[in-house]
This record gives C-alpha cells, structure tokens and sequence, in this order.
C-alpha cells in the first residue's frame, strides 16, 4: 500500500518528463537524467539538460509537492472543522497570501524571492488573524473560526482590489492577475528548495497526527473527554495546515479545487479514517496535480494558467462527486 | 471519602448561577443516578467533573486529585464520558470510533499501538457488538451507537463511567439493553458509573437488580434530596420538584420485591 502511494506520483512525475512542445525520446530524457546524476558518461545537448533537467524535472516536483500540499491540509480541514466542505482557503491563506505577492510585486518590481516571502508571511497572517477573531468569543470556537476567516478572506480580497487599481497598468497589473491565477511555469530547483521547507514540514506533521484529526473531529467536548488537549491539538493541525497551504500558494499561486476535490476521491477510495486518508490524499493530490499540469502546459501553444485548469475541472468534477457519492451520506 | 466527592461546588455562566453549593459524595462500585428536571445543571455539572468545565467555586476531587489541576490526558484514564447526544462527523467505522478511547494512552504524533488496538477489540465484544465492528456508524441505530460509545467508554479502562441521560434517545427494549450491559459492566468489572437520568425508574431498576446504588435529585440549582433510590424517590419529593402527583407501587419478579414510580397527573 505505502510502495503505491508512493509509486504512484513518481511515475507520474517520470512520465512528464516526456511530454511538452520539445520532444525528446525516452532514451533521450534517460540519458540526460542519468548523465546529471553522474551515472552516465555521454554527449547530451545543452538544450536536452535545460528542458529535462531545469525546466520539466523541477515544475514536475514542485507540482507534486503543491498537489500534496494543498490536499492534505484540506484534508485535515475538513477533518478539524467536521465539515467535508472546507478548505484550506477557509482561514483565508489564499487571499492574504495573494494581498502578499501582490504587494512585493508593487513594492520589489516582482523580484520571486520577495513575491515567495511576501506571500508566505501574509498567508501566515492572515490565518493568525482568523484565529485571534475565531478565540475571542469561546462559546463556538469553530463557528467563529470559519467566520474570522470569511472576514479575514474579505478583507484581503478587497486589499488586493486596492493593489490591482493602483498597479501600473503595463507592467505590474498583468503581473499580478497572472500570478493570482496560479502557475508552475517559474519553477526551478532553488525555488524548490525555498518552498520545500514549509510543505515538508507541513505535509509531515499532518502525516504524523494524523490519527489525532479522527479525535479532534468529534468535537471540542468529547475530545477532550478521551483526553485530548484541544487547544494544542487544534492550533498544531492549522499550524502544519497553513504551512503547507503558505509554501504552496507562494510559489505558485491560487490554484483551487484540489484541497476539495482530492480529499473526496480519497473519501470515495479508503473511507474517512484519517489514518488511511490522509497518506492517500498526499499521493493522489501529488499525481494529479502534475498530470493537470502537464495539460496546462502542453493543450495549447502558450500555456494555459493551472489554477484555470484546476477550477474548470474541479468544479464540475466535485458536482460529480456529490451525485455520486449521495447515497453514502458524508 | 468516595471516588467522586464534590464539595461546595458552584458553576455559572456570566452572573447567572447554574447550580450553587451542591456536596455529593460517590462511593467506588456504585451505580449513582443524578435525577431532576430539564435545565436543572445535571450535564453541567457532568461537565465540571471531567474537567470540561471549570467550577467557579468549590471543588471536585476525581480519584482523589482536585480535577483542575489534572491535564486532559490524566482525567481520561480515570473517568470515561457518554455524551447525551452524538453528531457523528464522518462515517467512520465502529472500531475506529471505539479505538478513540485510547486516546489518552497514545502520544501526539503516534497512531494507536498493537496493544490499544486489541483492547478496543476487546470492548466491542465486551458490550456484545462485534458484529458491527467493520460497518459505518453513522448505518447504526440510536441503541446501536450508545453501545458503541459504551465500548469507546471501556477501552479508556477507567474506573469510573460517566453517561449524561444515555437512554434518551433509546426504544423500549434498547434502554433496557442498555441498562442490562451496564449493571453486567458494574457486577464484572466493579465500575462505578454516575448516570444523569430523566427516568425515576432507572434508579429503581439498579436497586433491584442488587447493585449499590444510590441518587440524587437535584432541583433549583441545588441537590435537594440524596440517598438510596427508596428514600429519595417518594411521592412527597415528585410532588414538590416536578409539580405531579405520584404512586409507588411494588410487584414481585422472580421472587424479588420491586418497585416503580408511575406519574398520576400534573397540577
């Protein structure tokens, strides 16, 4: 079971070696993976190791992480909030970490390494802010929590508005509306590295409680009776959670839909024991992040944005869910 | 001093009083039901001695240890709760729900060992459900569920069970069950269980099946009545907290003298 989770993205990433606008054949892209890792001596073309080595091979690992990212943090959402609904925008990540880049793009002359760290401490602030409304009045924590987020979320939206309008038109304005709609395309191995650290930590710390999200999904009350410390239980999962979601939105932008979507085919696939679904969650929303961006950069001659391609797909596909899924009654 | 001892206790939320000054004393090994109208405080006070809730005055001893100063983890290994009423998040299955008693006894960021695992195995074949081990819970009954949560109650291997009106929600031959499992719980394993109850008749039913037991009737914020079932449960007391009229009768069922309460009329 473990071997196919983890089989199962690598696959996919190895496959998207081959497919984009240049083509290369498979003993081609072997050649040049193997002579980058030094495990072959031969005389590859300086343009086979550029788009293997630097462009496919690094969108196609960052994409996995971000798939995984964004699943399993709205994976354990759902878990923590006891609502198959949520994710993880619901704390209001996505839209404080886009008032982020949308800023350093102002501010930096979209610079990536402030546009990364911009949009990593506003998404991180802006579920601080959801969490300080959300224990300000303790009778329904998680009533307010969801509503400090909806108005954290609001407040964002309407500062990123602010940024559009004053943006320089030609310059700064496409910047930002390409970036809010999500992409892979500046992917490269130092990016990676950056970004890797908050979604590992993120991704693993989930991995790791992941039995602690079936206790907190009983409610506050009885969790605590099992013996639970909510408070910790519950501020640790949204810290990994927005870790994970933080690191991801950064470096690609909003991409939507998977942290919904994933979640529920892995529903559908191992039930909701948090135990096993949070391990196939990872898997899957790694895969199927990479195979939707293999589509977003090989469907048409310039590349279609993946957060696009991810919301076209993922909404209709949730609806298909939904009517599938009915009589189960999650 | 008993398993339980409450003293002085006080609990409000805002200025309001919930209730106000009650003492109560639970020996180990017995059966005690806490008995009184609607919004009396029994859930709160339930609440208050796992440690949910904090009194505002007075304190509770748990096991001899003041309950405030124990952590979640340590309140778990001594008392177990069923919750009146249980919104069940997702379908997961019997035996998940029932390994969750273990919580306690598993650290942050590791699963359940083997061994938890076995004794919530265990549990369910304790409560005479492990036919419904692998199902969705959400597919259970409303008797079914209580049961499950039973066994949730006994794989956290406590000494003490606390139910907060558990047949509320149960059919006739379910509450029975019910009742029957937990007086077997009670003669086998010497738990002791505390019960909120809106049934007089529980109380009669533990005393005649000749378990310790004992009740109390709490009324106006405070306890106005404890003591074993006979003394507590007359019809001067029914008349004076509920506003009925009442009768005590008595029958014979294999040789035993029982009684039950059986409500007249209203004034």
């Amino acid at each position: 079971m473990i071997a196919l989770l983890v089989a199962g993205p690598v696959l996919i990433i190895l496959v998207s070696l081959f497919i984009g606008r240049y083509p290369l054949s498979v003993s081609e892209v072997f050649t040049t993976l193997g002579f980058r890792m030094g495990l072959v001596q031969a005389d590859i073309p300086a343009t086979h190791i550029t788009v293997v080595w630097d462009v496919r091979l690094p969108r196609a690992i960052l994409g996995a992480m971000v798939g995984a990212s964004l699943a399993v943090s709205g994976a354990s959402f759902q878990g923590m909030f006891r609502n198959p609904l949520v994710s993880a925008n619901i704390l209001g990540v996505t839209s404080g970490a886009g008032f982020g880049a949308a800023l350093a793009i102002i501010m930096f002359d979209g610079q990536t390494f402030f546009i990364y760290l911009f949009a990593f401490a506003f998404g991180l602030l802006a579920v601080i802010l959801s969490y300080l409304i959300g224990t300000t009045y303790k009778a329904t924590p998680t009533v307010m929590l969801v509503l400090g987020g909806v108005v954290v979320s609001s407040i964002f939206s309407a500062l990123i508005s602010l940024l559009k309008y004053i943006a320089d038109p030609f310059d700064q304005l496409p910047s930002i509306v390409f970036w809010l709609m999500g992409s892979l395309a500046s992917a490269r191995f130092t990016d990676i590295v950056i970004a890797a650290i908050p979604m590992l930590i993120g991704v693993v710390g989930l991995l790791l409680m992941r039995w602690r999200l079936n206790v907190l999904s009983l409610g506050d009350i009885e969790a605590r009776a099992l013996g639970l410390n909510v408070f910790i239980a519950k501020s640790l999962a949204i810290f990994f959670a927005t870790l994970a979601t933080a690191g991801a939105v950064c470096v690609s932008g909003v991409i939507g839909w998977v942290g919904l979507v994933i979640p529920h085919i892995g529903r559908m696939l191992v039930g909701n024991n948090n135990e096993a679904l949070i391990p196939v969650t990872i898997s899957l929303g790694a895969g199927y992040l990479v195979i939707v961006d293999n589509i977003a950069r090989t469907l048409t001659g310039s590349e279609i944005p993946l957060g696009i391609l991810t919301s076209l797909i993922g909404g209709p596909f949730f609806i298909y869910l939904i009517r599938r899924t009915k009589a189960r009654g999650w | 001093m008993g398993i339980i001892d409450v003293r002085n206790a006080t609990f409000s939320y805002g200025r309001e009083n919930v209730f106000e000054n009650i003492d109560l004393e639970i020996n180990a090994g017995e059966v005690f039901c806490l008995f009184g109208p609607n919004g009396c405080g029994k859930s709160t006070l339930i609440l208050c001695m796992l440690g949910v809730l904090p009194l505002s005055n007075g304190q509770i001893s748990l096991g001899n240890r003041n309950v405030r100063g124990m952590k979640p983890s340590e309140v778990a290994k001594v008392a177990a709760y069923i919750p009146q009423s249980h919104e069940k998040p997702f379908p997961y299955k019997a035996i998940d729900v029932v390994l969750m008693g273990r919580t306690a006894h598993t650290a942050t960021f590791s699963p359940p060992s083997p061994a938890d695992r076995k004794i919530a195995e265990e549990a369910l074949e304790k409560v005479g459900i492990a036919e419904f081990r692998d199902r969705p819970y959400t597919q259970l009954s409303g008797g079914e569920t209580q049961l499950v949560l039973v066994a949730r109650a006994l794989a956290q291997q406590t000494p003490i069970l606390i139910m907060d009106e558990p047949t509320a929600h149960l059919d006739f031959r379910n509450e029975l069950n019910f009742l029957e499992t937990i007086v077997n719980l009670v003669k086998d394993s010497g738990l002791t269980i505390i019960m909120a109850t809106h049934f007089p008749n529980h109380a009669f039913y533990f005393e005649g099946t000749g378990v310790q037991s004992g009740l109390a009737l709490m009324n106006n914020r405070n306890i106005s009545v404890k003591g074993n079932p006979l003394e507590v449960l007359t019809e001067e007391n029914m008349e004076h907290v509920f506003n009925i009229k009442s009768k005590i009768i008595s029958y014979t069922w294999k040789n035993e003298t029982l009684r039950q309460i059986v409500p007249l009329e209203t004034f």
